[in-house]
């Protein structure tokens, strides 16, 4: 039985199977009436919808207020496919049909959403909403007018789901499909690349994920869902009409899937529950009078759950949960040691991760060649050139580091290098290939790892997603596959895990292992960052800043871990500094970069000594 | 065909000066807090209701329930600015919109419990039959809201530029923590720019009651709406954007009004002004008059 | 008269931090009227925040802050504005949509409420100290170069006539020079009497301003006295200043500590390392930029250092207890 457990597919094939035998079963006992199974199947199918847009606004973080569309466009998918008086097609075709229909049109309000961010979209979303309510939907031929659109029972062979216990099977199973399908999301590369968008795009990028592409997914996914929840209701209710799918329907859905929970399946059932019952429920145990509070509790819990903990009921009880358990451990740790490591000063040593073998296909670096060749590289923003005309090598196995006063121009190489910034001329090399026309993503693929100054990493995901996260370029499976858990799916899902297990214990962090990133100390993220970037074995390490924020012992200690990453694990480092005994430290080479320009290169001894670069440093006012 | 196009020119204007007056509530509120405020239009609705009652139910003079009207909407923009939005200084600007979308709802849920979805109406301070220009009989109530949009929004546009208060809510709006750090009452000018956005949108609604003749519960959801597009069409950082793009949107739907007027297929007029929208986000998401160079808003 | 008699802020036992996370532990400190005070500190020690707290953007979790002898830590940030804080922050902060006029305006929004005659004067004597703002005066601040809305945001906190100016980190983002531009300005506004507390993280530029210094090390001040008794393997040990800005670093030292600057060519910092300067011949396997393109240090020639206007006044050189008057300038 725990094996069933353990695994959530088969728990939720398991449970769906049971659930939907469980109903006829029960309707034919005379336990379930039919009365009471159409509210259950209300209950269900708002959950399903609530779960379309879950996966937009709580995974994806793309904000929609007008969801009820697209379930109108599922709707009279099948209200212009399966009555007798127009295709009479069966039920079976009318999903998917609804799914594709739902998805193309989502993805249609998806490529402005590129575009658009934040309020922009929601204004959009809205006035869509609207425009379909009064247009599309409106239209005789597609909505039925003010009359709707009568629409039959499934039909298998002759038997008819016109008994609602018979037809609630028919709901908990796409149900549990619905729930099936985002739980894989949610496990694999494709939930951990939503979440990632939604925080934050430039690191998103930095880890290899396309931002676009898992934006539009994000949309069709959502609408298709949506679709077949649309479907879903008008077969129960046997009749759609355009005054279901309205405004008000899509602020609703949003009340379910903000208060329950953004991100929280099991949230947005239980809420969806409480707004299919209430209407019916609560008059009958406490009067008339009562009607209509439900969406006014609704709305009102909408503003609170902004306003305190948009994370809605889930993310509250996830966080008590998350703090008691905290709390404990700071007691367990001020017990069992006297000492405060305040300031972090001890570092664990970095982990040894071998190249991933599902990596095969990605140049290595060899030999004498160099891993990085900028060419330069002049980036320009607006009037203002930032750097003009760098040129910068990496040899193998080699640390080189680039220093500069403020303002200098160095990050902003960094990004031209990561592919975050486009130049405006220059050429990057990276193993020997020209990357200059290639993203951040593929550049990661290529084996470029990079940190930034404000820590890059994704603050609300744990230190095991991170790690995961971090692997996106490495999960070789597609995002069919993903959707269904199929194929190497699961193998290459184990071994993403085991990597950042092997990753986190090596760090001695096995108890921060679920902590959300944002919660650890400056010191601790970074290390976790450090973490991130060597769990796909990059050819090219580039550190921004790593010793910010760090006290002098600190740094010292993050010196010798530099070298090992050189001397131990081969590795090839670029790093920026401030810290010029850091640097004087561990670096085999140094660029000077001063007003944009690199004004210095050679041997760190050598570079120090350097008049120009001690005025460049000093702005002349040693004289 | 010039009388054809006469009478859109006067239609579009007259309808364009409410969607102005909605358009200057949601820049007013956009401008202080760099938030759109969705339930703006239901705070107008529900101020209605409440000069409905006072005018059409107990007889008082229509300017008593329009001042009562103004004062309550006044209040809860400014109530909900020091409850909520207050509290949400360093959330997203998309949070606190969805957090005016719970307000929104949960006005329009109070409305429903209160009043049911019986429409009700209330006739405007003029009476009278008005002219007729270019064939469409314009009551004096529409001219009195062409008039009201021009001077509210010259009014704000001079109260923001040339007051100190109102250099103030500029500055909140570029930079919260430097208004502060330079001495602007933060609480006191968002409170005032949630509050004045509602009134504002309050006073369209009243100008607007007498045209539409009949109002329930969730009616004036489509103007705020064209209101709103009428904001980002014009630019959401300018006040004289706003009245430019309620005339743009007034004309576009009057314009299509008469061209899909033969059409079966309904709420093309709906559509085309959606169209515009997403048009006018896509290649220039500044807006018409755009205060400064490719400076984009939120 | 006691001692503390012209302390004009004082900081005693700040926590403060964000979420669960401390960054400041027990932070105290005090600037006295007519000084220019410094806190120094890597980047990360907490030096911003301390600024946040003292301005009244970030709440302090347990201590106080005094302001002219009125406890203001429960004071806002605009209401401390009015009492005589003003602020020029990290970045600079222009209002960037709004003229120079119009953010000149706001930063005399707490004077213009309490007399709008006093406004007319202040904004005069800032365009006499500022003329070339003056000339700019229509412009749209976010136009404007990095040096010049440096200036603009000294000049708005200055009109409103203030007692204390918190500086932020003035050189971030600038170009050497133009942060020497910087705190020539600081140095003529200190020069009128108004007190500052600078944070910086560029030690030397920093060092030729400052009376006193307070090092902030991982959110705690680990150090507070007058310039002159900093001395090298303190700075090295706290700040991590090493080889090569050790030289810098030192020779501002000495200026403020009233020795002539070293010639050329004596500085010694690390043991065994030659170090280099103007004039010596650049070592054989450094390849420099490509002639011709400019080069920061190039423009170095001939400016005058400032801090010889100041040497003159520091005559603390090697003492016990911390000077604590410093004569009004």
């Amino acid at each position: 039985m725990n094996a069933v457990f353990a695994r959530p597919g088969l728990r939720c094939v398991v449970v769906g199977v049971v659930a939907l035998a469980a109903a006829p079963l029960l309707g034919r006992a005379g336990v379930l009436n039919d009365y009471r199974a159409v509210l259950i199947g209300e209950a269900i199918a708002l959950a399903a919808a609530g779960l379309s847009l879950n996966l937009l606004m709580g995974h994806a973080g793309q904000i929609s207020l007008g969801h009820g569309a697209l379930l109108g466009v599922g709707a009279f998918t099948t209200g212009a496919l399966t009555p007798a008086t127009e295709l009479g097609l069966p039920f079976v075709v009318a999903v998917p049909a609804a799914a594709i229909a739902g998805a193309l049109v989502a993805f249609v309000i998806g490529v402005p959403a590129l575009r658009l961010r934040g309020l922009y979209l929601a204004v959009v979303t809205i006035a869509f909403s609207y425009a379909m309510f009064e247009s599309i939907f409106a239209a005789e031929q597609v909505g039925g007018g003010s009359a709707g659109i009568a629409l039959p029972r499934p039909q298998v062979n002759t038997f008819l789901f016109s008994k609602e216990v018979d037809y609630l099977a028919i709901l908990i199973g796409l149900f549990a499909l619905l729930w099936l399908v985002d739980t894989n999301v949610t496990r694999t590369k494709i939930g951990r690349a939503f979440r990632a968008v939604r925080s934050d795009e430039a690191v998103a990028a930095s880890f290899g994920v396309d931002v676009t592409r898992y934006k539009l997914l994000a949309f069709a996914l959502s609408g298709a869902m949506a679709g077949i929840a649309g479907v879903m209701v008008g077969h129960l209710k046997l009749t759609v009409s355009s005054s279901v799918f309205g405004y008000e329907r899509s602020l609703l859905l949003v009340v379910v899937v903000v208060v329950g929970g953004l991100g929280s399946r099991v949230g947005v059932l239980v809420a969806a529950a409480f707004y299919a019952f209430y209407p019916i429920a609560m008059p009958e145990l406490f009067g008339a009078g009562v009607r209509g509070y439900d969406v006014i509790i609704g709305a009102a819990l909408l503003v609170i759950t902004m306003a305190r903990n948009p994370g809605g009921l889930a993310g509250t009880i996830r966080e008590q949960l998350e703090e008691r358990r905290a709390g404990r451990e700071r007691l367990a740790d001020a017990a069992a040691s006297g000492t405060d490591d305040a300031d972090g000063s001890a570092l664990p040593k970095l982990p040894n991760m071998p190249r991933p073998a599902s990596l095969a296909g990605r140049p290595e670096a060899h030999g004498n060649a160099p891993v990085l060749e900028a060419k330069d590289v002049t980036v320009r923003f607006g009037g203002l050139v930032a750097v003009a005309d760098a040129s910068l090598t990496v040899p193998q196995g080699r640390i080189v580091g680039l220093i500069g006063p403020n303002g200098a121009g160095k990050t902003t190489l960094f990004n031209a290098i990561s592919g975050l910034e486009v130049p405006e001329s220059g050429r990057v090399h990276l193993l020997g290939h020209d990357v200059s026309n290639l993203g951040a993503a593929a550049r990661c693929a290529r084996g470029l790892g990079r940190t930034f100054q404000n820590i890059g990493l994704v603050k609300d995901l744990s230190v095991t997603d991170n790690l995961l996260l971090a692997q996106h370029t490495v999960a070789p499976y597609g995002i069919p596959a993903a959707l269904g858990y199929a194929g190497s799916t699961g193998s290459v899902e184990d071994e993403l895990h085991e990597r950042a297990a092997t990753a986190i214990s090596g760090l001695g962090f096995e108890r921060y292992a679920n902590t959300p990133v944002g919660k650890l100390s400056i010191g601790q993220q970074r290390i976790v960052e450090l973490g991130c970037v060597l769990v796909t074995a990059p050819e090219l390490v580039m550190l921004d800043e790593p010793s910010a924020g760090m006290s002098p012992a600190a740094a010292e200690n993050l010196a010798e871990r530099l070298r090992d990453l050189r001397d131990e694990l081969g590795r090839t480092v670029l790093l920026i500094e401030h810290n010029v005994p850091l640097v004087l430290d561990t670096c085999d080479e140094l660029y000077v970069m001063a007003g944009g320009v690199i004004v210095a290169n050679g041997a760190p001894d050598d570079v120090v000594r350097d008049p120009v670069v001690v005025d460049a440093y000093l702005g002349g006012a040693l004289t | 065909m010039a009388e054809l196009l006469a009478e859109v020119v006067v239609v579009g204007l007259i309808a364009g000066g409410i969607y102005g007056l909605f358009a200057v509530g949601t820049v007013l509120v956009y401008r202080g807090s760099r938030v759109l405020n969705f339930a703006q239009g239901e705070i107008g609705m529900m101020s209605l209701f409440l000069a409905w009652y006072l005018v059409t139910e107990r007889g008082l003079p229509w300017i008593v329930g329009a001042v009562a009207a103004l004062a309550v909407a006044a209040a809860v923009g400014w109530g909900f600015e020091r409850l909520v939005v207050r509290r949400m200084v360093a959330a997203p600007r998309v949070a606190v919109s969805v957090a005016t979308v719970g307000l929104g709802l949960l006005i329009l849920a109070t409305e429903l419990r209160l009043n049911g979805e019986n429409p009700r109406s209330l006739a405007g301070p003029i009476s009278g039959r008005g002219w007729e220009i270019a064939g469409v009989i314009v009551s004096p109530t529409q001219i009195l809201a062409l008039v009201v949009t021009l001077a509210v929004g010259v009014g704000f546009a001079t109260l923001l530029r040339r007051t100190d208060f109102g250099l103030g809510v500029l500055a909140a709006a570029q930079d919260a923590n430097m208004a502060r750090l330079v001495g602007v009452p933060l609480g006191r000018v968002s409170g005032f720019v949630w509050a004045a956005g509602a009134a504002v949108t309050t006073l369209g609604a009243l100008l607007i009651a007498p045209t539409v003749q009949a109002f329930a519960p969730g009616a004036f959801g489509r103007l705020f709406l064209f209101g709103l597009a009428a904001a980002i069409i014009g630019g959401l950082t300018s006040l004289p954007g706003a009245f430019v793009g309620g005339v743009v949107v007034g004309l576009f739907e009057a314009g299509a009004g008469r061209v899909f007027a033969e059409a079966t297929f309904p709420g093309l007029e709906t559509l085309s002004i959606f169209v515009l929208m997403l048009l006018s986000l896509l290649f220039r998401p500044e807006g018409l008059l755009a205060r400064s160079g490719g400076r984009r808003p939120a | 008269m006691s001692p503390d008699a012209d302390v004009l802020l004082s900081v005693e036992g700040v926590d403060t931090g964000f979420g669960s996370s401390q960054v400041l532990h027990c932070v105290s400190l005090q600037v006295r009227e007519g000084e220019i005070a410094g806190i120094l500190g890597l980047n990360g020690a907490g030096k911003s925040v301390l600024m946040k707290v003292i301005a009244g953007i970030q709440p302090a979790w347990a201590g106080a802050v005094r302001f002219a002898g009125v406890d203001v830590t429960n004071v806002p940030a605009e209401a401390r504005v009015a009492k005589g804080m003003g602020n020029v922050p990290q970045g600079r902060q222009v209002f960037p949509d709004l003229t120079v006029e119009e953010n000149l305006r706001l930063g005399a929004y707490t004077m213009r409420r309490r007399s709008k005659t006093s406004y007319a004067p202040a904004l005069a004597s800032v365009w006499e100290r500022f003329p070339k703002l003056h000339q700019r005066r229509t412009q749209l601040a976010g136009t404007m170069s990095g040096g010049e809305q440096s200036a603009l945001a000294v000049a708005r906190a200055l009109v409103n006539e203030p007692k204390l100016i918190l500086v932020d980190e003035p050189s971030a983002g600038l170009a050497p020079l133009v942060v020497e531009d910087v705190f020539n300005t600081l140095r003529d506004v200190a020069a009128t009497g108004v007190t500052m507390l600078l944070v910086e993280q560029n030690v030397a530029a920093a060092l030729r301003l400052v009376d006193t210094v307070h090092l902030l090390q991982t959110g705690r001040v680990v150090s507070s006295g007058p310039v002159g008794e900093l001395d090298r393997s303190m700075l090295a040990s706290r700040l991590g200043i090493g080889r090569l800005l050790g030289a810098t670093t030192t020779a501002a030292l000495r200026t403020r500590t009233a020795k002539k600057a070293a010639a050329p060519g004596k500085k010694s910092a690390a043991p065994g390392k030659k170090r280099g300067t103007a004039g010596q011949p650049r070592p054989a396997s450094v390849k420099a930029a490509t002639a011709g393109k400019k080069v920061a240090g190039k423009k170095v020639a001939g400016k005058k250092i400032p801090a010889t206007k100041v040497a003159g006044k520091k005559t603390a050189a090697k003492r016990a207890a911390p000077a604590k008057r410093v004569a009004k300038r």
